[in-house]
């Protein structure tokens, strides 16, 4: 006959079987009075205000020529308007007669999802096709803070996206993106078609002064 | 001649209340809890590196079993809840009910009532004491005490102007109880729909899809923005949760979809939370995570924050809080706190604890935090001590008049060999 189990196994075992019931408690809500410390609320239109995406005036103090911002260095091209950085920009411009191109610096600890999923993210906003992994791999690079950037240039019809349902047809995105998993760094100008061409020097002017500021 | 080890034992249920009596009442089941006791002590310690404070607090000595690695094996352990439990009923069996009483045994009878204090203390501690803060600044006065780390879902019925005279709440305990791929549906006969909680992440981040980051994240998307999960914080007071909501009309409207995050609440305490607002017919509502909350049976007004400086450097070198306390019939009382010296009150004790903003500059305007702990059992440990020395005193005073005794009379009947 087989032996039946000692005690020190037995009751730990129903402990055990214990503690793991219980069904799923699935109340509903329950009312309650708000005091008068609690009954304020600050009502946002958008979830920009209501996340705190909201601009920082980090850039406020870079310098007429040239700028820096949190640890960079570089030259502001002519007709480009330096504006405050945010949580997600290091360094931001505007250009063009109504300020309507845009090219800003954004810097990520880790990989930042990746280039692939990047390209196409950019790619998506102008409404264009994904790119395949072999595609994206067959960009063509530029230097960016001496590392080869994969160089994004597209056409189409341009959505910012941020809570925005707005469109803005004819313009071009051009972007250098470098993704490591030390780090990424992407640098996007976007803006009417005829207008970034226009700027597309100054954007080349523009990353060759990029550097680390190591003082 | 059978031995003891081969008696058959009877397991008929007629004898489960006596096999379960000598179960609880073994001398060996004491020496296995404490050595496990030990041992979960350890990887508790150890395990607060990895996890932090409050995870490692509740993984390890709030659990009733856990698993944990042990030299790369997986191996599952009691938790410290149940060895408590299991430990008090043995003392309880063992010690108490089970032991001969006579006068020799009476001081550590006593000392063991001590011990059974000290771990009932800890379980009235576990079960009922609450610890959340108060933030305030010079001028205001609060009876609202907020919890560090637990949220809970509020919905809101808004006059124009963001102001709500009440709300109804899907509570903490519910709440942080979600899995990420969970789908709660909830209903209150009061309003006129039904919320949908999904996607809850007790850690996340609401990235903007043009931001790089959003790039990886999956999920949906709403109102330009996706929610990232983030891995839960070491310090589970920065923890920020985040869920999708969905409201869904009775009256057979379309639903509506949100994202919350708890990030829309307060960082201080002057400002106002700010929910996701909706329309139903004309009234309009806001849905929020906020932080539970509750009150206390007096208020509090902080009329100076005193905030001192070292010479040159801004890390402070004294702050204390000089508040009145208003409490129904009773007459305004000044108070200072200072570290190390709480108010106590009504069962509960503010601590002086932090200020505030982060990063403030001498001459700006800063706010003083207190800790607000209401712990039943608070000075049980105090008291179990007292009673254990008690018994351990009582014990040695009885051993010392037996031994003293007993010599006496070894020398009385032994003849003098002089």
């Amino acid at each position: 006959m087989t032996r039946p189990p000692a005690p020190f196994v037995t009751f730990p075992l129903v402990a055990l079987i214990l503690a793991s019931c219980g069904g799923e408690d699935t109340p509903g809500l329950v009312e309650r009075s708000l005091s008068e410390s609690e009954k304020s609320f600050r009502i946002v239109e958008t979830s920009m205000d209501r996340f705190r995406y909201s601009s920082q005036p980090s850039a406020e103090s870079a310098e007429a020529s040239g700028g820096a911002s949190e640890g960079l260095v570089y030259d502001t091209p002519e007709g480009w308007t330096e504006k405050p950085g945010s949580t997600m920009r290091d360094i931001n411009f505007t250009f063009g007669p109504k300020g309507e191109g845009e090219c800003y610096v954004a810097r990520l600890p880790g990989a930042g999802g990746g280039l692939a999923a990047n390209v196409n993210r950019w790619r998506g906003q102008m409404a264009a096709a994904p790119l395949t992994e072999e595609e994206v791999a067959a960009l063509p690079t530029r230097p960016l803070f001496g590392q080869p950037a994969r160089f994004v240039s597209v056409d189409g019809s341009f959505s910012p996206g941020m809570g925005s349902d707005q469109s803005f047809p004819d313009y071009r995105l051009m972007g250098l993106i470098v993704s490591v998993e030390a780090g990424a760094v992407f640098v996007k100008m976007t803006g009417p078609k005829a207008l970034v061409e226009q700027n597309s020097a100054a954007f080349d002017q523009f990353i060759n002064s990029l550097t680390v500021n190591t003082n | 001649m059978a031995t003891p080890s081969s008696q058959k034992i009877d397991w008929s249920p007629q004898n489960w209340p006596r096999h379960f009596y000598r179960f609880f009442t073994s001398f060996k089941l004491a020496t296995v809890v404490l050595v496990l006791m030990t041992v979960v002590t350890l990887l508790g310690t150890l395990g607060q590196v990895e996890h932090g404070l409050h995870a490692a607090k509740e993984k390890y000595f709030h659990s009733f079993f856990f698993t944990d690695k042990i030299f790369g094996v997986p191996v599952v352990l009691p938790g410290g809840l149940i060895l408590m439990i299991v430990l008090f009923l043995n003392m309880t069996l063992g010690a108490i009910v089970k032991v001969r009483k006579r006068w020799k045994g009476a001081g550590l009878l006593i000392s063991h009532i001590g011990m059974l204090m000290l771990l009932a203390g800890g379980f009235v501690t576990w079960a009922f004491s609450t610890d959340g803060y108060m933030a305030l600044y010079p001028g205001m006065s609060s009876n609202r005490v907020e919890s560090y780390r637990e949220w809970q879902l509020e919905i809101l019925p808004l006059s124009k102007d963001g102001v709500a005279e009440k709300a109804w709440i899907y509570p903490a305990e519910n709440l942080e109880t979600m899995r990420s791929d969970e789908q709660r549906i909830i209903h209150a006969e009061s309003l006129p729909f039904d919320v949908v909680i999904n996607g809850y992440s007790p850690n996340a981040t609401p990235i903007p899809t043009s931001a790089p980051m959003a790039a990886g994240v999956t999920g949906k998307e709403i109102d330009g923005f996706k929610l990232s999960p983030q891995k839960p914080s070491k310090e589970a007071e920065q923890n920020l949760p985040g869920c999708f909501l969905e409201i869904r009309p009775r009256d057979g409207g379309a639903p509506i979809e949100a994202m919350l995050w708890a990030g829309s609440y307060r960082f201080d305490p002057r400002e106002k939370p700010m929910p996701f607002t909706f329309k139903i017919g004309d009234q309009l509502y806001g849905a929020i995570l906020m932080k539970k909350s509750w009150t206390v049976p007096f208020t509090v007004k902080l009329d100076e924050f005193i905030f001192e400086r070292h010479p040159g450097i801004m890390t402070a070198r004294n702050y204390e809080s000089r508040v009145t306390r208003f409490e129904e019939g009773q007459p305004e009382k000044p108070l200072e706190i200072k570290m190390n010296e709480p108010m106590r009150h009504a069962g509960f004790t503010f601590f002086q604890e932090s200020f505030g903003p982060s990063g403030s500059q001498p001459g700006d305007e800063m706010f003083s935090q207190f800790a607000v702990a209401n712990n039943p059992a608070d000075q049980w440990p105090l008291y179990s001590l007292i009673v254990t020395g008690v018994g351990l005193g009582v014990h040695f005073l009885i051993m010392l008049v037996n031994f003293t005794t007993r010599s006496r009379q070894r020398h009385a009947k032994t003849p003098a060999s002089l």
